[in-house]
C-alpha cells in the first residue's frame, strides 16, 4: 500500500512539490536573490533530469519521495530526495498540509518553524536566514555583522593569543631596533670623539 | 636639438629624478627624517598598501596548493579550500578581505599623495609609477575575480570583457578592430572558457605580481631617494628620525592592520555580502542570476556604465586616465589648497559611487 502511494505521489506534477509562493516571499522580503537551492537539493528546483531532480531518481529515491509526499502531518521523519536538509526539515516541522496552506500566507511560514533551529551552525537561526534569503544551511551565507558577531565569540581565544603574539613581537622588535639605533648613535659618537 | 643634447637633457632629467648619489646608508637609514604635521597620516598609507601587498603574495602562495585551475576543478577546488583544508577558509578570507584593503588603501594614498602635492618636480616618476601600481593592482583584482569560476565571477568577467569590446565602436578605421583583438586575446576563446581562465591565472599568478615587483621598485627606490616630501606649504616644525622612529610607528600600523585583517577574516566570510545563487558553480546552461556585478572598487565607473551612456563614460574614463598619468605636469603650478579640494571631491565621488551606487542607479532607472 505504501509502495503504490509513494509511486503515486511521485508522478504528481512537480509544481505540487514546488513553492513558488515561498520563494517569491523570500525574495521581497529580503530584497536578495534567491533560487530554489534554498530548500531544494538542486538550484532550479525539482525538475529536470540532473542530480537532485525527479528524472533522476532511482526507484529507492522514489519511495522515499513518496514517502515525503505523503508526510501530510507533523513530526514525520523524511528524506525527500529532491529536498535539502533544511526542506526536509521544514516537512517534518510543519508537514506538507500546513506547508501548502501556508502558501496562502507566506509571511507565517518563518513564524511556525523552531526559534531555535539552526542547521548550518553559524549563529543565525533557520528563520532569521529564511527571512534574510541567506542560506540555512551555508556558514559562510549569512548576515555579515550576525555572522562577525557569532564567530567573534567563537574564536575570542584565538583572537586574544593572535593579539598577544602580534602585540608581543611588535614590541620586541621595537626594542631590538631602538637598542640597535642607540648602539650605532653611541659609535658614532665615540667616532666623532675620537676624531675631535 | 642634436643628439648629444638630447642624451644630456635625458641625463640631467634622470638624475635629478633618480639621485642614485644619495644611495648610501647615512642618506637613507641614518640621516634619514619624516616631516610632523597634520598630514603626516598620508605617510603611512603606502606602507600599508605594501603590506596588504605582502599578505596577498603570502596568502595567494598558500591557496596555490590547492586551486586547481580548469573549469571542471576551479569552484570544486576553492570549495575544498574553504571546507576541507585546515585554515583554509582563513587564508582564502585574507586574501579575498586583505585585496579589497589593498586597493583601498592605494586609492586613499593616491588621493593624499595628489593633496599633499607629493608629485611635484622631482618626484614625477615616483607618480608615475605610483599610478601604474594602482592599474596594476585594479588587473590584479578583476582577474583573480574569475578564477573561482562561479556564477557571479564568470558573469561579471563577461561584462568587463563585452566592456572592452564596445570601445571598437567609438574609434575610425582600422583601430575600431583593436578593442575586439584585445578582448579575443584576453578571452582566448569564442566565449569566457578554459582558454579565459588560463590566461587570467597565468595573468593573476604570474605576470601581473611580477609587473607589480617591478614597477613597485622603482616606486619604493624613487621614495627612499627623495625621501618623504613636504607636504604642506607651511615648512614644518618638526621632524623626526626615519630610523628608528618612523620606522617603529610604520610597523606598529602594520600589526593593528595584520590585527584588523586577522579579525575581519575570520569573523565575516568575503562572499556574505552577496546572495548565495552567485556564488554556486557556474553554469552555461544555467540562466544568468540576478545581481551580477563587479566588485565594490570597481562601482566607481560601473554605476556610471549603467546610468550614462557608454561613449560619456569612455570619455571621461579616458580623460581620468591622461590627467592622472599627467598629474606632475597638468598641476604643476596649481596650490595645494586646490589640490586638497580636488581630492575631497574625488573622494567624495568614489564614497558615494561605493556606497550609493545602486540607490543612484535605482533612481535614474525606477
Amino acid at each position: 500500500m505504501l509502495r503504490w502511494l509513494a509511486l503515486a505521489a511521485a508522478l504528481l506534477p512537480a509544481s505540487l512539490g514546488a513553492y513558488p509562493e515561498y520563494h517569491a516571499f523570500v525574495v521581497k522580503n529580503s530584497g536578495r536573490p534567491i533560487n530554489c537551492a534554498l530548500c531544494h537539493r538542486h538550484a532550479d528546483g525539482p525538475d529536470g533530469a540532473a542530480p537532485g531532480q525527479l528524472g533522476r531518481l532511482t526507484s529507492e529515491a522514489q519511495e522515499r519521495l513518496g514517502r515525503a509526499r505523503s508526510a501530510f502531518e507533523p513530526g514525520v521523519k523524511v528524506d525527500s530526495p529532491i529536498l535539502n536538509a533544511f526542506g526536509n526539515h521544514m516537512v517534518q516541522v510543519l508537514g506538507r498540509k500546513q506547508l501548502m496552506e501556508l502558501k496562502m500566507a507566506p509571511e507565517q511560514l518563518a513564524e511556525r518553524l523552531p526559534a531555535d533551529s539552526d542547521l548550518d551552525g553559524d549563529g543565525i537561526p533557520d528563520v532569521r536566514e529564511l527571512r534574510d534569503g541567506t542560506h540555512p544551511l551555508n556558514r559562510n551565507d549569512g548576515h555579515p555583522w550576525l555572522l562577525f558577531r557569532h564567530n567573534l565569540m567563537r574564536n575570542l581565544t584565538q583572537i586574544a593569543l593572535t593579539l598577544a603574539a602580534t602585540a608581543a613581537g611588535l614590541w620586541g622588535l621595537s626594542h631590538w631596533l631602538r637598542g640597535f639605533a642607540a648602539a650605532t648613535q653611541i659609535k658614532d659618537e665615540e667616532e666623532e670623539s675620537e676624531s675631535a | 636639438m642634436n643628439l648629444l643634447a638630447f642624451i644630456q637633457r635625458a641625463e640631467t632629467y634622470l638624475g635629478e629624478r633618480l639621485p642614485v648619489r644619495k644611495l648610501n646608508y647615512d642618506a637613507l637609514v641614518r640621516k634619514k627624517e619624516v616631516p610632523v604635521h597634520r598630514l603626516s597620516w598620508g605617510y603611512y598609507l603606502g606602507g600599508l598598501a605594501l603590506f596588504f601587498f605582502a599578505v596577498q603574495v603570502v596568502t595567494g602562495l598558500m591557496l596555490l596548493f590547492y586551486y586547481q585551475p580548469t573549469v571542471s576543478d576551479a569552484h570544486a577546488s576553492v570549495e575544498f579550500i574553504t571546507e576541507h583544508v585546515p585554515g583554509g577558509a582563513l587564508v582564502r578570507n585574507m586574501h579575498a578581505w586583505a585585496s579589497s584593503m589593498m586597493i583601498a588603501a592605494v586609492m586613499v594614498h593616491l588621493l593624499t599623495t595628489f593633496a599633499m602635492k607629493a608629485f611635484a618636480r622631482p618626484r614625477e616618476l615616483t607618480w608615475v609609477s605610483g599610478v601604474l601600481l594602482l592599474f596594476i593592482t585594479l588587473g590584479l583584482g578583476f582577474t583573480g575575480y574569475l578564477l573561482p569560476w562561479h556564477q557571479i565571477a564568470v558573469n561579471a568577467t563577461k561584462i568587463g570583457l563585452q566592456s572592452i569590446e564596445e570601445v571598437g565602436a567609438y574609434l575610425p578605421g582600422a583601430l575600431a578592430e583593436w578593442p575586439r583583438l584585445v578582448k579575443e586575446t584576453i578571452q582566448g576563446e569564442a566565449s569566457v572558457g578554459q582558454a579565459t581562465l588560463s590566461r587570467f591565472f597565468a595573468l593573476h599568478v604570474v605576470l601581473l605580481p611580477l609587473a607589480m615587483v617591478a614597477v613597485l621598485a622603482l616606486h619604493l627606490f624613487s621614495v627612499q631617494l627623495h625621501g618623504m616630501s613636504q607636504g604642506v606649504d607651511e615648512p614644518p616644525r618638526r621632524k623626526e628620525k626615519f630610523f628608528p622612529a618612523f620606522f617603529i610607528k610604520d610597523l606598529s600600523v602594520w600589526g593593528v592592520a595584520f590585527m584588523v585583517l586577522f579579525v575581519v577574516a575570520l569573523c565575516v566570510p568575503f562572499e556574505s555580502f552577496y546572495a548565495y545563487p552567485l556564488f554556486e558553480p557556474y553554469d552555461p546552461k544555467s540562466s544568468t542570476p540576478d545581481g551580477i556585478k563587479p566588485e565594490w572598487y570597481f562601482y566607481f565607473i560601473y554605476y556610471p556604465l549603467e546610468i550614462l551612456p557608454f561613449w560619456v563614460v569612455l570619455l571621461l574614463s579616458l580623460a581620468a586616465g591622461v590627467g592622472l598619468c599627467c598629474t606632475p605636469w597638468i598641476f604643476r603650478h596649481t596650490s595645494r589648497r586646490t589640490l586638497r579640494l580636488l581630492a575631497v571631491l574625488g573622494a567624495l565621488y568614489l564614497v558615494i559611487m561605493t556606497l550609493f551606487g545602486e540607490h543612484i542607479y535605482r533612481l535614474f532607472k525606477g
